[in-house]
């Protein structure tokens, strides 16, 4: 294990130190040029970025909860989605090609073509979504999705429907390697489908979910597409996940300095699930064998 | 007829939800395909079926954004970086599972972990040096394809490698030291015997490796010039620019992002049974 965290850290290690270095920069688009003559300025990147972040969107602190918040409950929705979805289709009969092609539809899409047809879909006033709410009288016809606290909620929608066909896959994968043998002895015993499923299938899947459920939220952690088509810049302060923020401050305002702090406050966060992840995955094993 | 035991939803729970999810799954498409075909005057209206079709939103596109320069030079770039990642990750995999030397599991750790870094983290530390290169050499580096295929590499290369492995390791050594005892040279066994058997993985990383490049946004929309923009950066910019407009074209936008997302929605129905192994192998194999 240790020489390969070595490894690890060395291969990170060059991109990461030349961010390090520049978040201790004043850096902009004028002093880019020779940036290792650029004004050393200390810790202060990091303590405006903890405290202030850029001039026109949210704070480190605000875009992590953000991002954290959109992750997590992203991960929440499409597990159930997942593996129901994966239920309907584990057993034989006509036409279960065509679902499962279906199924995979929005998962294979563009992610920044998800982001505009996503963007058309909450558009205020002319969107589907506020045409059909308006229309059952669930919402206001202007409820401004893009905008403010909803643009939160329209991002995770958007993001569930891309998504959850990647539990649905991982899970396919796992219930193909359940032998036939232990539902035919549930069913001796007894066992109803619920029992089935809590007693049989999902302690054979918990293996494989955990990985899942993991790098599903490596995945939406890191996402910067979906946002960044959907709201353009600057993003609503609720929609301000921390790669767009990095993005904003680094290459809209030029402040590279303060990009390069955020860079580095989200790696070191990123290395704890990136540390669990490849320990869940036993290489030693599968190349001994 | 007799009952399925790996049935787990009844059959008219399953049809159900079935059902839920293929309307979940197709209305934001139907949504797009009938936008794309609604004249941007009538979207505004508020009624779902326009009154007349605008099929030439499929035409007037390709003058209003350079929809063809992006798709060309999405094709190039993605292109050359999936062949270049594809044929350095099939000798790094050779090597790896046929060979044994001290680092060989640091070095797939090292691959796996390099999947788990944020790419935006990637991107800052890249422009800097790609900038003090091109101030120090005195050529142009941001902008150019060489710069953006060079950064795709950076991430298709690990995760082609790791999909290589898994299907190198599965290949019998028998079949080359036959070819070897037979005269071969290591270089002959690996593109006549191992290429062949391993075609599928090689597919599957090739169409990976591809549409890393085809769907990014976050490196094309820094790392490109007007001239080298991809297709995504180019609906990107063109949604932006909506904005504002007096009568936005939605419509337009809608079609163009029919033609951007079609060609790999096909790719992957066409490849679908090697792909899903694909997609699933990072975690399966463990």
């Amino acid at each position: 294990m240790w020489p390969s965290v070595f490894l690890l850290v060395v291969i990170i290690g060059i991109p990461f130190l030349i961010a390090l270095y520049i978040s201790f920069l004043n850096l902009d688009q004028y002093t880019l040029r020779s940036w290792i003559h650029a004004p050393w300025v200390g810790i202060s990147n990091y303590v405006s970025a903890l405290t202030a972040g850029n001039v026109i969107g949210a704070s480190t602190l605000t875009s992590l909860g953000v991002s954290v918040g959109f992750s997590l409950l992203t991960t929440l929705c499409i597990t159930p989605i997942g593996i129901l979805a994966a239920l309907t289709v584990n057993t034989q009969y006509r036409g279960r090609a065509i679902i499962r092609a279906l199924y995979l539809v929005p998962y294979v899409i563009p992610t920044f073509v998800t982001a505009l047809v996503w963007r058309m879909m909450f558009l205020n006033r002319t969107g589907l979504v506020d045409i059909v709410l308006a229309g059952i009288h669930v919402a206001s016809i202007n409820t401004y999705w893009l905008l403010g606290p909803n643009s939160f909620w329209a991002m995770v929608i958007a993001d569930v429907w891309a998504s959850w066909a990647f539990i649905y896959m991982m899970v396919l994968a796992g219930l193909q390697s359940i032998s036939g043998d232990l539902y035919d002895a549930a069913e001796v015993d007894g066992a109803n489908a619920w029992q089935k499923l809590t007693r049989v299938v999902l302690p054979q899947l918990r293996h494989i979910l955990g990985l899942a459920l993991l790098l599903s939220t490596l995945n939406h952690f890191n996402n910067f597409t979906l946002p960044f088509v959907m709201f353009g810049t600057p993003p609503p302060v609720q929609a301000d996940v921390l790669p767009l923020n990095i993005y904003v401050s680094s290459f809209q305002l030029f402040n590279f300095g303060l990009g390069g702090a955020m860079s580095v406050i989200t790696l070191v966060l990123m290395l704890i699930p990136g540390l669990f992840y490849i320990r869940t995955l036993h290489l030693g094993e599968v190349m001994a064998s | 007829m007799h009952r399925d035991s790996q049935e787990i939803l009844s059959r008219p729970l399953r049809i159900v939800v079935t059902i839920v999810l293929v309307i979940f799954v197709l209305v934001p498409i139907v949504y797009t395909l009938l936008l794309s075909v609604t004249p941007d005057s009538e979207i505004g209206s508020g009624d779902l079926i326009p009154t007349q079709w605008a099929f030439g939103n499929y035409i007037q596109m390709w003058t209003t954004v350079s929809l063809a320069q992006g798709i060309f030079n999405s094709l190039v770039i993605s292109g050359i970086a999936s062949a270049i990642a594809v044929i350095l990750a099939v000798g790094a995999a050779y090597i790896i599972t046929r060979f044994r030397f001290r680092l060989r599991l640091p070095y797939l750790y090292a691959l796996i972990g390099l999947q788990t870094v944020p790419s935006v983290m990637l991107l800052l530390p890249l422009f800097v040096l790609f900038a003090s290169i091109q101030a120090a050499l005195h050529f142009r580096l941001v902008g150019t394809y060489q710069a953006v295929i060079i950064t795709y590499l950076t991430f298709a290369l690990p995760f082609a490698t790791w999909l290589m492995v898994s299907y190198l390791g599965s290949i019998p050594l028998d079949l080359e030291e036959a070819a070897l005892v037979d005269g071969a040279t290591r270089l002959q066994a690996l593109w006549r015997v191992i290429v062949p058997l391993a075609l599928p993985g090689v597919v599957v990383a090739l169409v990976f490796a591809f549409l890393t490049g085809w769907n990014d946004v976050l490196f094309a929309s820094v790392l490109t010039a007007p001239e080298t923009r991809t297709v995504a950066v180019q609906l990107q910019a063109f949604s932006a620019g909506q904005e504002g407009g007096s009568l936005p074209l939605y419509g337009q936008l809608m079609g163009a992002s029919v033609v951007s997302a079609l060609p790999v929605v096909i790719l992957y129905m066409i490849f679908q049974r090697y792909l899903i192994g694909g997609l699933t192998a990072g975690a399966v194999k463990g």
